[in-house]
């Protein structure tokens, strides 16, 4: 059976190939972070004695959080209590690490045999050969149709399913009813009503509006729905791209939002929601058990507001099984077992995700509590963001031009010319 | 009354030079013993660097990883690379932060090493502490100097209301003008108590008489230090400056910590553009082109120190 040594020769091997692949003028930071923030099972001392031998897959996700961990526990104990022989050797990353450590394990040879990977990854890893082709265990399966379209189209790649969807969110607007009951201000629905809430509930420390603008998918994630409100998509960003960077930067001109929002993940927003430095948030679905802990906030939740068009991205994140693996029909069967109905529905609701089956709209949480409902609902709007490989490229080009509009350091027409130029480069990569 | 000096002038020691006639076996142990040395060369410097240079002339992508379907492309990701005019960016960014860096770092090491070249209460401990911001991980001091140069809840920020104008306060790291600043105030920080460790070091291997000679001869205390001290901290300036240039140049984590090479691009200097086009774009073979460009310039300052190490030992030798 593997044991710890076994892994401490993954990462030194981790290490080396890391230093190789030109981190080495980098010094060994990258390296040495990929040695860090490893948990196993191992310690729940569930140790499965005699009958047949035990598979050990390991399984790479980045849900760090804290209020993850009882829901990821849960959903492993039922897997290896479930699934024949199996145990789960589980790794976590940041959020921001787990697509390059995959990357790094590709050239060391040390990659687990599943992992939860977010969606947009689908874009770079999907024509990379590193993920393992399920078409055919999907078709014997037969349950493809019980997803919803986007989450689903979001797992095909080229033809080839490459995954299944884990979970879906998307984004909405979170409100603090007090501060706008006390304001009197209703909650907005349109871009114009949004910018003229958001000015009235602007007072002392307080903003009216927090969203996240970091130079992250984070980021990019938060400013695509602003760009497709205006009716307009990628590939018209030169002017659909300046409309949306304009209506921001009119916020931060105002002050409305915060121009400290370059730096804020959803993470640093929901807190500031929470403290009360936010009468309104833009944030997805797993913030409710969060925002349900703080006893004394009252807040409530509607569509993000409308221009032309409503629309929302659509997050989440998806299973998937490593073509290096020798050990893929456990895994799938793992996938496989994950997704009943009576697996998935403890675990999306531990998480306060949403599922990306039609068949359990009505069985969670998700159908009696209204956040939830609205989140869920939100779902037939919300837009993959399946671009290609070229997608890292459109991504930062996006950020950079958000982050210069909102630093003041460029006007949003000529962010939105520069970008729109690498956009359109990028995507005919495709 | 302090009683008159007596101890004997500093003299640098000699080292001492090998017979020059060994026995041929002693010889062949004698390079036995670089085994260890040489296999950790090997292991750990000349593998990576070679994988790097291999890596920086074939097409590697995402999907030619696993494959193995590497294409031979020659010159092509250097020429990539050069003709990126976000390289040239993060280049001058890169000489900014380390001209600043160096500068700072030098100017307030050297001052403070005066100070602690004197005697008074308390000197070891304070240089001490001081040595606490050179041991500091960068990931430590970068998290710090984060909060503290935070906008709404930083502590510069409550200093400088405190003691100026409203005006003066700002978000360092997410205005685009100041956020470099940020980061160099950060590491110069960082860089401080090495410059005045070495400089200090160097202080002491002044004679001691020579102040006093040139003080019975009437020179002031800016004549002593310009005639006498600057002079002779030369050697060692130069060393610190290297070695300063050769950490600054490739510095990562901390402005990885404090900016992530943001607001927009701002901050984003040689290292941090290396790693984007790696583990953000996938470009590995352009990755490692530009990594190996990125090496040239403390590889030089390199050369230059071993290089006077050399001529000094040259000189010293001939004495």
């Amino acid at each position: 059976m593997p044991s710890t040594l076994d892994r401490r020769a993954c990462d030194r091997r981790t290490f080396l190939r890391a230093a190789g692949a030109g981190a080495a003028a980098l010094g060994t930071a990258g390296a040495l972070a990929s040695c860090g923030n490893s948990e196993t099972t191992e310690a729940a001392g569930k140790r499965k004695q005699g009958r047949g031998e035990t598979t050990t897959l390991t399984w790479w996700d980045y849900f760090t959080l804290e209020n993850f961990q009882p829901g990821m526990r849960a959903l492993i104990e039922d897997i290896e209590a479930g699934v024949p022989d199996v145990r789960i050797r589980r790794r976590t990353f940041p959020f921001a690490d787990l697509e390059r450590q995959i990357t790094l394990g590709a050239v060391s040879g040390d990659l687990p045999d599943i992992a939860i990977v977010d969606n947009v990854s689908m874009n770079s890893l999907g024509g990379s050969d590193l993920l393992a082709d399920l078409t055919e265990r999907v078709e014997e399966w037969g349950q493809a149709d019980q997803y919803y379209e986007g989450p689903w189209a979001g797992c095909q790649v080229d033809g080839k399913t490459l995954g299944i969807p884990n979970n879906s969110n998307c984004l909405a607007l979170y409100y603090n009813t007090e501060i706008l009951r006390s304001a009197n201000v209703e909650p907005p629905t349109t871009w114009d009503e949004l910018a003229a809430a958001a000015q009235r509930l602007t007072s002392g420390n307080r903003f009216g509006l927090a969203m996240s603008a970091i130079r992250t998918e984070e980021g990019v994630f938060q400013f695509l729905p602003f760009l497709w409100q205006t009716g307009g998509d990628l590939d018209t960003f030169a002017t659909d791209g300046e409309t949306a960077l304009a209506f921001l930067d009119d916020l931060v001109a105002k002050g409305s939002l915060s121009e400290q929002c370059v730096g804020w993940t959803q993470q640093d927003v929901n807190t500031r929601f929470i403290d009360g430095r936010a009468a309104m948030q833009i944030n997805g679905p797993w913030q409710i058990p969060t925002l349900e802990k703080a006893t004394d906030l009252e807040w409530s939740v509607v569509a993000l507001p409308r221009d032309k068009e409503s629309a929302t991205c659509l997050g989440g994140e998806n299973w998937v099984v490593m073509a290096s693996s020798e050990k893929q029909d456990k895994a799938w069967e793992v996938l496989e077992y994950t997704q009943r109905r009576s697996v998935l529905v403890p675990y999306l609701e531990s998480f306060g995700n949403l599922p990306s089956r039609k068949d359990l709209a009505d069985a969670g949480t998700w159908a009696s509590e209204p956040a939830k409902r609205l989140f869920l609902d939100q779902l037939s709007l919300a837009r993959p963001r399946t671009y290609g490989p070229g997608y890292p490229d459109i991504s930062r080009a996006v950020a950079d031009a958000e982050q210069a509009v909102l630093t003041d350091s460029a006007a949003p027409s000529a962010a939105a010319r520069t970008a729109a130029g690498k956009i359109d480069e990028a995507l005919e990569r495709r | 009354m302090r009683p008159p000096r007596t101890a004997a002038p500093h003299r640098r020691t000699f080292a001492l030079r090998p017979s020059r006639t060994p026995s041929a076996r002693l010889r062949r142990t004698g390079y036995l013993f670089t085994l260890p040395g040489l296999a950790f060369l090997a292991l750990f410097l000349a593998y990576p660097l070679l994988y790097n240079a291999w890596t920086s002339v074939h097409d590697v992508g995402l999907s030619g990883l696993l494959g193995g379907a590497t294409r031979f492309n020659g010159l092509a990701n250097y020429r990539a690379t050069v003709s990126d005019p976000d390289f040239w960016h993060a280049a001058r960014l890169s000489v900014v932060f380390t001209v600043g860096s160096l500068l700072f770092q030098f100017t307030i090491g050297f001052a403070l090493a005066l100070l602690f070249a004197r005697p008074f209460p308390l000197n070891g401990l304070l240089r001490s502490l001081l040595l606490v911001a050179w041991l500091l991980p960068p990931v430590v001091s970068g998290t710090l100097f984060r909060w503290m140069l935070d906008g709404e809840s930083g502590a510069y920020n409550a200093l400088l209301r405190a003691i100026g104008p409203d005006t003066l306060a700002r978000d360092w790291l997410i205005d685009p003008g100041t956020s470099l600043a940020g980061v160099v105030f950060a590491n110069v920080w960082v860089g401080v108590p090495f410059n005045m460790l070495l400089l200090l070091v160097g202080l002491h291997t002044i004679d001691p008489e020579l102040h006093e000679a040139a003080a019975i001869d009437g020179a002031g205390a800016w004549q002593r230090f310009r005639w006498i001290t600057l002079p002779l901290i030369r050697p060692v300036s130069v060393t610190v400056l290297l070695l300063g240039l050769v950490y600054t140049f490739k510095v990562f984590d901390l402005i990885f910590v404090m900016t992530g090479g943001g607001p927009v691009d701002a901050t984003t200097v040689l290292s941090l553009y290396v790693y984007e086009v790696f583990f953000r774009f996938f470009r590995f073979g352009e990755g490692a082109a530009a990594g190996l460009l990125l090496l040239v310039v403390p590889l030089l300052a390199g050369i230059g120190y071993v290089r006077r190490l050399r001529r000094e030992e040259r000189e010293e030798s001939a004495v």
